[in-house]
């Protein structure tokens, strides 16, 4: 096995194995399972580095092995494939480093951080799978890995959150596997390929290929949370902190939405699908989501809960922009699965900091928050302002070319979803910033901990700074080489080549 | 040399505030407010236009100065010592720290707004020009500032989203963002209307021109005379600038919209004039004049749409009447501020609950003591804007319940119904096809 052919699968490994040792080391070795985790972390980084260079110069970095007769398991590098790769290799180190320190002094760690490190192999195998058949593995092997991070804390609620998960990806998963079968009967292949491998299929199959389409699409909708099959995910919310940041941000929410995208662009090929009518009515499933969505957040005083019902409107952004069907509204999607992500988590961190150190659950015990945590709350401000879409926050990127995608594609409805998106984002954030930075603080916190002069432990402030300045500066720099937005711009071009 | 000094200043004209805003940085210099205004004089002192573009910003961002942004410079930087020296120190208290902060945002997208050689450049910072100024407004403290600041931060969203959408009309119109190109492709644009209409609308918020003026009585009377001396010369000044920059002035005629236009900034003199007499309080006064000036510039504006010649004829005063507007109004608040310190007032005072109400929550209120006086009692002792708040929560409570109730039901039968939710969705598709 050569260098391109390894690649995929080292990059595979590199959380894998380490993961796997994990799960047999003792709690208190500390020191060796926090190298095992960020020794691993950081050489995933440098082998997606080197990946993405490739990449962008053209290798073709591709690894395969039979995994039953005429299918093979394929882990393949290709530019949307590297997109995902990276905001996921990215994030699982910022995650990690922020775990650490959430779970010091917490039982179960090892078990905890070796389910993370499945979890994230599983997500990384979700975006380089090459075919639909490995793209179902890693997916079913992230729901399996997610599972025990959700009932984490073993309470009765977090056990009701973990079942309720299991019972809608599970279902789910089934409705994908027969969508799979199904199109392998009829096309004889799963092979993603650019323009997709049912073409031939459509003057036939008609009727099938529509019916197989609302398969994989309910079935990939439970991740992607897509109204009315999101209602896991706010329940899914008392999961620790780093567990709600990897699945709002990186893995869960993010697989769903990635294989939405794989299967519009790569099985049925955008005009086939805009030919088969499915991108309209997937277009107004994802604007309800996202109105939806936005509509249950504003209602909502837990912070956390607020934050889900806004992942659940957020991600459909990704959605619309695929199925509005151009180049200009696939780069909004696509440069809004790496935007969503930073921002996300960024949130998720910060809300996890105000609950370890204040004991801070609820947006009206925030008020005078910002004086006693200026520098997570100066994070959070930043991220809420790039969800609303404020220039030049990473949001207002995503929100500029979703917007004129919708115009070049003669679908100006779209740009009222939008509208109405961002004047509910701002009904729903903008009071959080107002309590927190305007108000006068309480005499006393619900349960405040301190940590001598710094507003709270070091491990946990580091990574909602990193990302707030990820989230300004996919923003600022969006024209410059290797941001997200010219990377999305790069696949695009090649999808919608002649 | 000369290309890389002016990036660097031109960068520095807006960046150096927005660094300066970080108070870890700022609580190590001396006098941060004044250090921030230096390299916009330090460019006022270059007798010499240049711009740059700046490719890796955004998507592309031009900074240029030269002619009449010098001048709009100019005012700016005299408005900012000004303020700067009412202020005084400003990093002392924690209070004032956060002041300070938002004093240096507003700064920074007011200067980067004057500088702005193209359309998103000039909206980026008009953004964090307005979430700088809704700060200053409210970090007062006095419950009329806050009022002024929640009526504006309302106005403010409204108008982002307006110029949002005129943007995107533009870019799908033209690649070209720079004034000039943006202009003269929209002139002859089939979306000319829409375009028209929500520029119009989104600086018309942003300025407070009547009707829309609403927060500018508030926020005269409550804020501190730092503050309310940048009111004129700062968002009203900066939404003035908006639409003499974005609108195709000249290259097209719209008699209908300028008609209607003409007919707002009429009537906004003619309610300046008489509701100025009627009030006749002297701290009302600058709130007056802007609402009578910026009606004045807007008749001035529909004209110009309605007949290009016009325009043609005084269009080049349209930079001198904006600065005109924004020193003579910061000299009139600093006088009327002068003589009510010598009348021995508080500097921002304290509010009257029945007195600071605006109209919006001060009409409903009304009714139900009419209501009252003819014998229509509704419930005693309960006022009118507690009954819409509760009327509201009770709404929202009943979607409440619904929603959640609904959600409850479909995570007990999950299965069944992402089952039936999914043969629906099929017999959509197929009845579709």
């Amino acid at each position: 096995m050569n260098w391109d052919a390894g690649l995929p699968l080292l990059i595979l490994s590199s959380s894998l194995l380490p993961g796997l040792v994990i799960f047999f080391l003792p709690e208190e070795r500390v020191a060796t399972r926090t190298t095992l985790n960020l020794g691993g972390a950081l050489l995933k980084l440098v082998l997606v580095g080197v990946m993405v260079w490739g990449v962008f110069h053209g290798h073709h970095y591709e690894t395969r092995m039979p995994l039953l007769p005429g299918l093979d398991l394929v882990l393949r590098a290709d530019a949307e494939a590297v997109l995902f790769v990276t905001l996921s290799t990215v994030l699982w180190l910022v995650t990690t480093v922020y775990a650490i320190g959430y779970l010091e002094d917490s039982p179960h760690r090892s078990r905890f951080f070796g389910f993370f490190s499945l979890c994230v192999t599983a997500t990384v195998g979700v975006a380089l799978a090459g075919n639909l058949i490995t793209f179902l593995l890693f997916y079913e092997l992230l729901t399996l890995a997610t599972y025990p991070l959700i009932v984490h804390r073993g309470t009765e609620v977090a056990r009701q959150a973990g079942r309720t998960y299991l019972t809608y990806t599970i279902a789910g998963g089934a409705l994908l596997l027969v969508g799979t079968v199904w199109i392998y009967s009829l096309a004889g292949s799963l092979e993603f390929t650019h323009r997709g491998f049912v073409a031939e299929l459509v003057d036939t199959h008609r009727a099938a290929l529509i019916v197989i389409f609302v398969l994989l699409i309910a079935g990939l909708g439970v991740k992607a949370a897509l109204v009315p099959l999101h209602g896991w995910l706010p329940q899914a919310m008392v999961a620790p902190a780093p567990v709600s940041a990897l699945l709002h941000a990186v893995a869960v929410v993010k697989a769903g939405a990635f294989g939405i995208v794989r299967v519009v662009d790569d099985v049925f090929g955008v005009e086939v699908a805009a030919n088969l009518g499915v991108t309209g009515p997937l277009a107004a499933v994802a604007a309800v989501t996202i109105i939806y969505g936005s509509l249950r957040a504003l209602f909502q005083d837990d912070l956390k809960r607020r934050l889900a019902f806004s992942t659940i409107s957020q991600v459909s952004y990704i959605i619309l922009g695929i199925a509005i069907v151009g180049p200009a509204a696939t780069i909004g999607g696509l440069v809004h699965l790496v935007h969503q992500g930073v921002m996300k988590i960024t949130l998720f961190f910060c809300a996890g900091n105000l609950a370890e150190t204040l004991g801070i659950h609820k947006i009206s015990e925030m008020n005078g928050v910002g004086r006693r945590m200026p520098w997570t709350m100066a994070a959070f401000t930043i991220s809420a302002l790039g969800m609303v879409g404020v220039p030049p926050l990473a949001g207002f990127i995503s929100k500029w070319y979703l917007g004129l995608g919708a115009l070049d594609a003669g679908q100006g409805w779209v740009v009222f979803v939008l509208a109405g998106s961002s004047l509910l984002n701002a009904g729903y954030f903008l009071p959080i910033l107002y309590a927190a930075w305007f108000k006068a603080p309480p005499d006393a916190w619900p349960a405040e901990r301190t940590w001598g002069s710094r507003e709270t432990f070091w491990l946990l402030l580091a990574p909602p700074v990193v990302t707030a300045l990820l989230t300004l500066a996919a923003g600022l720099l969006a024209s410059a080489p290797f941001s997200p937005l010219q990377w999305a711009r790069f696949i695009t071009a090649q999808e919608y080549m002649p | 040399m000369i290309t890389t000094l002016g990036l660097f200043l031109l960068l520095s004209v807006p960046g150096l505030p927005l660094l300066l805003a970080l108070p870890a940085l700022r609580s190590r210099l001396p006098w941060p407010c004044y250090l921030a205004i230096l390299p916009a004089v330090i460019l006022l002192l270059i007798p010499a236009d240049f711009s740059i573009e700046v490719p890796w910003l955004l998507f592309g961002t031009g900074l240029g100065v030269g002619g009449a942004s010098r001048l709009l410079l100019a005012m700016s930087v005299v408005l900012w010592v000004a303020a700067a020296t009412l202020l005084r120190a400003p990093s002392s208290r924690p209070a004032d720290n956060r002041l300070a902060t938002f004093f240096l945002l507003t700064m920074a997208g007011n200067l980067g707004m004057i500088l702005a050689t193209g359309l998103v450049g000039f909206f980026a910072f008009s953004t964090l020009m307005g979430y700088g100024f809704y700060g200053l407004l409210v970090t007062t403290g006095n419950a009329g500032a806050r009022r002024a600041g929640r009526a504006y931060l309302g106005l403010l969203i409204l108008a982002d989203l307006a110029l949002f959408e005129a943007l995107l009309v533009t870019a799908a119109t033209t690649g070209d963002l720079g004034f000039g190109a943006a202009r003269h492709a929209m002139a002859q644009s089939p979306s000319l209307g829409l375009y028209l209409s929500m520029v119009v609308f989104g600086f018309a918020a942003k300025a407070g021109i009547w009707p829309l003026h609403f927060w500018l009585p508030l926020a005269f009377r409550s804020t501190r005379p730092a503050v309310a001396l940048l009111l004129g010369g700062v968002p009203v000044a900066m939404a003035l600038l908006g639409m003499v920059r974005w609108l195709p002035l000249g290259e097209i005629t719209s008699p209908k919209l300028g008609l209607i236009i003409q007919g707002i900034g009429v009537a906004a003199m003619l309610y300046a004039i008489l509701t100025g007499l009627i009030r006749g309080q002297l701290k009302l006064l600058p709130a007056y004049a802007v609402i009578a000036t910026t009606g004045l510039f807007v008749t001035a504006l529909g004209t110009g749409l309605a007949d290009p010649a016009a325009w043609a004829g005084y269009g080049n005063l349209a930079h001198y009447y904006i600065v005109s507007l924004g020193l003579g109004l910061a000299i009139l608040t600093t006088t009327i501020g002068w003589l009510q310190a010598r009348r021995g007032y508080p500097v921002t005072p304290a509010m009257q609950t029945d007195d600071s109400n605006p109209w919006f929550e001060r009409w409903p209120g009304a009714v139900v003591r009419w209501g009252a006086k003819i014998g229509f009692y509704t419930l005693p002792g309960l006022r009118s804007s507690w009954l819409a708040k509760m009327g509201c929560l009770r709404q929202i409570c009943a979607w409440q319940r619904i929603l959640d109730s609904i959600e409850h039901s479909l995570q007990r039968w999950t299965f069944a119904s992402t089952l039936l939710l999914l043969l629906a969705m099929v017999s959509v598709f197929l009845a579709a096809c």
